[in-house]
């Protein structure tokens, strides 16, 4: 059996369903992210999984063992919040003894537990601290270390980066990962930004209103979106109908398609393109969007609106609005969405 | 939360409830009961005693009394207190702190202390008003001022009250015109329930009235007391009666309250 | 000419402090409208205080501390104020202790049921004084519903409302919705994921609240109790109104002093009166510490 097993796990509230039919597996020392919009359910699944909101039906296996009527108490899992949740009366040494206090263990070896965790996660200095004297990258690695030193089984982040400013919230990810994979700490994490997601993971969950809708490794969901929210969501895909897509290939196309703006490719004179290269398709270009590294073309090709990626290599190359271009697609690359 | 937890929060929510409601409810009993003697449920059920009481032509001249002075005294709180509460908010934000302090002061002096002075120097002075609903009205000024403050400088600070001013004054406003056309209104609603508040604890002030005017100028309170060797029925009519203006005006406030944080 | 430019928030201050100095002793006009409500405020409220405090001081026209002399000297007085001050901390740690518990379980029921209690509250906290002793007599008086039901039941023998304990039973009655008033905002600081992640960290709800709960809502617990204290401290019309008068505490003690059939005694009154006033002075102050305590925690 993995070592976490989630089976077909339903929660209501009143009238409404906040999740059902969750199944899943995790293996030891995997890094899985729970991603989705706001309001899929992702952050109760997460307290529900940690025993903090009750589930209407199903089971959840930690390590061969069923803790799906446990308490919070009981179930050996660390939480990480969005809010950090540190307790303001006590100090930042404090904070991180708690859970190894619960466990009534000699306070000297609290004192060397609490010294080790406080180096990984670089606070020395900060121990008689108050967390209201802390920024907020210092307030969440001290609700990280909170959460690791009682050495936990599972680990639940529920959006832990969030509240933080973008260049503390790269460095603590960054943090967040290599940590997890010093101590191979079984993770689940959630968040709704999906180059988060991509970023730390082994595998995601990709869930939307309140059902997993696909999950795998990033690479794989980001190149093989199943279905049209999986598309929309997960990059800046082009969603054509099957008569758009028809008219813009020159092929019968049944069925919705998806199309990468990275993966459309502008012809060169004089290159050979190989057979899995369509045949080129005229457009005009009406206006394109610096996004740093990569420029956004919105182009219009057969009278559909696509927008085309192209890499930033130099700004002499930069194609103005109305100039006109032809346009070659990867038929592999091409992705069928229900 | 558990099914357990969920039973224990409602438990204590009802049982602390009941306590409190326990003395309301007898004394509901007792106001339409025709007798109740030594048994712990009344005789019978009548409501001959709020019929009594309410064409008592002297209840509803004590009433009427409360009702007055209780709003004079409001109104004159409202009218003065606002100009005042301007301009700490907007000219002299420092004097803030020394009208903080002021308004401690009916706290740190009950009203039966006050009245120890009131009484000497009002009585036979320059300042008779001793006896007249004139010191009630000053009295019940100072009750009331604590509850306005606070609510209105609550009021205040959810405003922008410099950026308000000033937009006013760009497109052409006085200040006088932007205190009437813009700050009061926004205060409109906070003030509202300040004044239902103070006006259900006035209606419920006795020690002034006891010690200052007596039975010279009977308010709803002295006429209740001075009705307590008359049937225990009456005056729990006359109490249920009094209670029920409290919960509207209360209920009227918390309404009010709530619109402004919605 | 002004080769300086200033930033936004500087030039916004610097046409603010213009507007305020153009012609200086204009500046000072708005005060004006300070003075009818200083005027009122002084004459109801500061004068009658300082006739007290300084004729506290004076017997027969002379300085004297034969006043306070009195006080001291007079068992009955003081046992006005062992009364006052046993009912202020009995009844204000009863019903602050009651209030905890409500207020801790008010804010997890369902939103409909916590309104219409928080609503009822607000009305029982007017239900005091006069209409509070009648109910209150109807209810565990002699022949009172509840005295004769517990009679019935064996508890009791007897009951007398007139008494110490009577007392205390109303006054418990009357600080509760106060007490619930004050420290329902209060439970705003406690954060709902401190519950959860002391859950998860092995804490069960005694050691949650023993640790972190109680420990943040001190200041909120202390400053509620001292308004507590100096509400009871006050009260009168309740305790007149139940008692006729019969009962020794300050208030009681004070005003039969100034009103009423036997000889009157105003100076006397006045300097028990001070020293009420100190007492209650001392408490407001050590609340108006804790509240700025608290704000500095937040901060």
């Amino acid at each position: 059996m993995s070592f976490v097993t989630v089976k077909q796990l339903l929660k209501r509230f009143g009238e409404q369903t906040v999740f059902e039919q969750i199944n899943f597996t995790i293996q030891q020392g995997e890094f899985i992210t729970l991603l989705g919009p706001s309001g899929c359910g992702k952050s109760t699944l997460l307290r529900s999984l940690a025993g903090l909101y009750p589930l209407d039906s199903g089971e959840v296996w930690l390590d061969n063992k069923n803790i799906t009527s446990l308490k919070p108490q009981q179930r050996d899992i660390g939480m990480v919040f969005q809010s950090y949740a540190l307790f303001p009366n006590l100090t930042v040494q404090e904070n991180i003894a708690f859970g190894l206090k619960m466990k009534k263990l000699p306070s000297s070896k609290i004192q060397r537990q609490v010294a080790e965790i406080i180096e990984l996660v670089e606070l020395g200095g900060k121990e008689r601290a108050y967390p209201q004297q802390l920024s907020g990258g210092q307030k969440q690695r001290v609700a990280l270390a909170r959460a690791l030193v009682v050495k936990p089984q599972l680990l639940l982040l529920d959006e832990p980066l969030s509240a933080l400013d973008a260049p503390i919230r790269k460095n603590l990810r960054q943090q967040i990962k290599s940590i997890q994979k010093e101590l191979n700490l079984t993770t689940l994490f959630v968040t709704h930004d999906q180059e988060e997601a991509m970023t730390l993971s082994d595998r995601i969950f990709l869930m939307n209103k309140g059902k997993i809708v696909q999950q795998g490794s990033a690479e794989h969901i980001y190149t093989q979106p199943g279905n049209e929210f999986v598309a929309g969501f997960m990059g800046n895909y082009n969603l054509l109908s099957a008569p758009q897509a028809s008219q813009l290939l020159g092929l019968t196309i049944q069925g919705k398609l998806a199309i990468r703006p990275e993966s459309i490719y502008v012809r060169e004179r004089g290159r050979e393109y190989a057979a899995h290269i369509s045949n080129p398709t005229a457009a005009i270009i009406k206006s394109h969007q610096l996004l740093g590294n990569i420029i956004r073309y919105q182009v219009q090709a057969k009278g559909c609106d696509i927008a085309v990626d192209l890499l930033n290599r130099s700004s002499e190359r930069l194609l103005q609005p109305g100039s006109a271009l032809e346009l070659l697609f990867n038929l592999n690359e091409l992705q069928q969405v229900s | 939360m558990t099914k357990t937890d969920h039973y224990y929060h409602q438990s204590v929510v009802y049982g602390v409830c009941t306590l409190l409601f326990l003395p309301i409810l007898a004394t509901f009993l007792y106001s339409i009961s025709s007798s109740w003697g030594a048994t712990i449920l009344p005789d019978g059920l009548s409501f001959k005693w709020y019929l009594q009481l309410w064409q008592d032509v002297r209840f509803i001249e004590a009433f009427g009394r409360s009702l007055l002075i209780s709003s004079s005294a409001l109104l004159l709180c409202a009218v003065l207190i606002l100009p005042v509460m301007f301009v700490l908010f907007y000219y002299f934000p420092k004097l803030q702190k020394v009208f903080n302090f002021l308004i401690l002061l009916p706290f740190a002096v009950p009203p039966v202390v006050s009245s120890v002075g009131l009484l000497q120097l009002y009585a036979d002075s320059s300042l008779p008003i001793v006896g007249t609903p004139w010191i009630l009205i000053g009295t019940y000024f100072t009750i009331a001022v604590p509850f306005m403050y606070r609510a209105i400088a609550n009021s205040f600070s959810a405003l922008n009250l410099h950026d308000l001013i000033d937009s006013a004054h760009l497109l052409g406003a006085t200040t006088t015109q932007a205190f009437f056309m813009i700050v009061l209104p926004n205060l409109k609603k906070g003030l509202l329930a300040a004044l239902f508040l103070s006006f259900s604890f006035l209606l419920g002030e006795f020690v002034f009235a006891n010690m200052l005017v007596g039975t010279r100028y009977e308010t709803l309170q002295i006429y209740l007391y001075n009705m307590r060797q008359t049937s225990g029925h009456f005056t729990s009519a006359l109490v249920i009666s009094y209670f029920a203006f409290i919960f509207l005006f209360t209920w009227l406030a918390s309404r009010l309250s709530r619109g402004i944080n919605s | 000419m002004n080769s300086i430019v200033l930033p936004d928030t500087a030039q916004i201050k610097t046409a603010r402090f213009a507007k305020l100095t153009t012609g200086s002793l204009s500046r000072f006009k708005p005060l004006w409208l300070l003075l009818p409500f200083l005027l009122l405020f002084f004459l109801f409220q500061i004068a009658p205080m300082i006739w007290i405090i300084i004729n506290s001081f004076v017997v027969e026209q002379q300085a004297s501390l034969e006043n306070y002399h009195t006080v001291f000297n007079s068992a009955f007085i003081l046992q006005s104020f062992s009364n006052s001050l046993w009912l202020a901390f009995t009844s204000s740690s009863v019903s602050l202790v009651l209030a905890l518990f409500f207020v801790a379980s008010l804010r997890k029921v369902d939103s409909a049921l916590r309104d219409a209690v928080v609503a009822f509250t607000n009305m029982t906290a007017n239900f005091s004084g006069v209409p509070l002793a009648f109910a209150f007599i109807i209810l565990l008086g002699f022949n009172g519903a509840l005295t004769l039901l517990l009679k019935e039941a064996g508890l009791i023998d007897d009951f007398n409302l007139y008494g110490q304990w009577g007392l205390l039973a109303l006054y418990i009655y009357f600080q509760i919705p106060l007490a619930t008033l004050l420290l329902y905002p209060a439970f705003d600081a406690l954060h709902e994921d401190w519950q959860a992640a002391s859950d998860l960290l092995g804490a069960n709800r005694w050691q949650f609240w023993t640790k972190i709960a109680l420990p943040v809502l001190s200041p909120a617990l202390l400053g509620t109790f001292i308004i507590l204290i100096a509400n009871a401290i006050g009260a009168y019309a309740s305790v007149y109104a139940l008692t006729s008068g019969n009962y020794n505490v300050v208030t009681v003690r004070i005003a039969s002093l100034v009103s009423g059939d036997i000889f009157l005694e105003p100076n006397l009154a006045a300097a028990i009166s001070v020293l009420l006033m100190v007492i209650l002075g001392l408490i407001t102050f050590i609340n108006q510490r804790l509240i700025r305590r608290s704000y500095h925690d937040k901060n």
